[in-house]
């Protein structure tokens, strides 16, 4: 089945119906959207100025990154469902939009890096002050997680 | 027409607030600004409250964390404020009416006194509790007040739009 199959399938379930025909769906659903972007940005945050060596420099970093862990990951989770059900309004004009490809694909770079080259950028650094190696993974995330948020914010104006 | 609406016309009157509200791309530009600096204030914000509440990095101190976040909350701050009047002055005659606008406005002075009263009372003792997993009831409730007055200030914002 094609892509756009799909966008189209996900506009025909109760979900897609629901925020299609609500008045208010798509600005609570936008608003739980807003609220896990501002507990991701933060953990995001913490941890990139920690690999920069800007905060808690004396902090392990693996430590830190155990602890905010869960918070990250649900807060992805709410980032994720909130925004299928917002595709799920407008799935075809979505499929169609540039801004969203971007977003999908920065999306996905962006969270495959935190797994990988990121979390080894953490444990490189564990008690010690920042390294060439910490700064740059850190500045990759930082612009990547941007990224995402521009086109995403992109995907209403074009 | 009260004074404070007469202000507000005149704003949305003014070049700058013409030329924001008319360039193709100036408010836009501005909103995601204003929306990108949730991260920086809401999100710093609410590390310290869920750490306050025992929800995260259970293992550092609540002044060691307040101390690293709070030159980005204030950077946030600036970020939040000056975005938020360049929107506020292109719009300034539609939002003084604005049911959604005024809800936003009244939550912010809420959250702006939540602080104050909580630096005034509980926090001045910070260093016999900042160590405990879960901090005692007092800062768990202005924890609680912040992560609600926030969430709602996010919505009013939202809604503004839709009115």
């Amino acid at each position: 089945m094609s892509l756009r199959l799909w966008f189209i399938a996900l506009s025909h379930t109760a979900l897609g119906q629901f925020m299609q025909n609500s008045k208010w769906g798509f600005a609570i659903v936008e608003t739980f959207h807003l609220i896990a972007l501002a507990v991701l940005g933060g953990c995001i945050l913490l941890l990139d100025l920690r690999l920069l060596g800007f905060v808690l420099k004396d902090e392990s970093a693996v430590a830190l990154s155990r602890g905010l862990h869960r918070l990250f990951l649900g807060s992805l989770i709410v980032m994720v469902f909130s925004g299928i059900a917002m595709v799920s309004e407008e799935a075809l004009k979505c499929f169609a939009s540039p801004a969203f490809r971007w977003k999908m694909a920065l999306l996905a770079v962006a969270v495959g890096f935190y797994f990988t080259v990121h979390r080894r950028a953490l444990k490189s650094v564990a008690k010690g002050t920042a390294t060439l190696q910490s700064r740059t993974a850190a500045a990759v995330s930082l612009i990547l997680w941007l990224g995402v948020g521009v086109a995403g914010r992109a995907i209403g104006l074009i | 027409m009260p004074l404070l609406q007469q202000l507000c016309q005149l704003l949305y009157d003014s070049r700058i607030g013409t030329l924001i509200r008319e360039s193709d791309y100036a408010f836009s530009i501005i909103e995601s600004v204003h929306v990108l600096g949730i991260t920086l204030l809401i999100g710093t914000i609410a590390l310290l409250d869920l750490r306050m509440l025992g929800l995260t990095l259970r293992h550092l101190s609540v002044t060691r964390i307040a101390r690293a976040v709070l030159p980005l909350t204030w950077t946030g701050f600036v970020v939040m404020f000056v975005s938020g009047f360049l929107l506020f002055w292109a719009e300034a005659a539609k939002n003084y009416t604005n049911p959604a606008f005024r809800t936003k406005l009244v939550l912010l002075l809420l959250v702006g006194l939540n602080p104050l009263v909580f630096h005034t009372t509980i926090y001045r003792r910070v260093h016999e509790w900042e160590l405990l997993t879960i901090s005692p009831w007092r800062a768990r409730v202005a924890a609680i007040a912040s992560l609600t007055l926030w969430t709602g200030i996010i919505a009013a914002g939202r809604a503004i739009a839709y009115f």
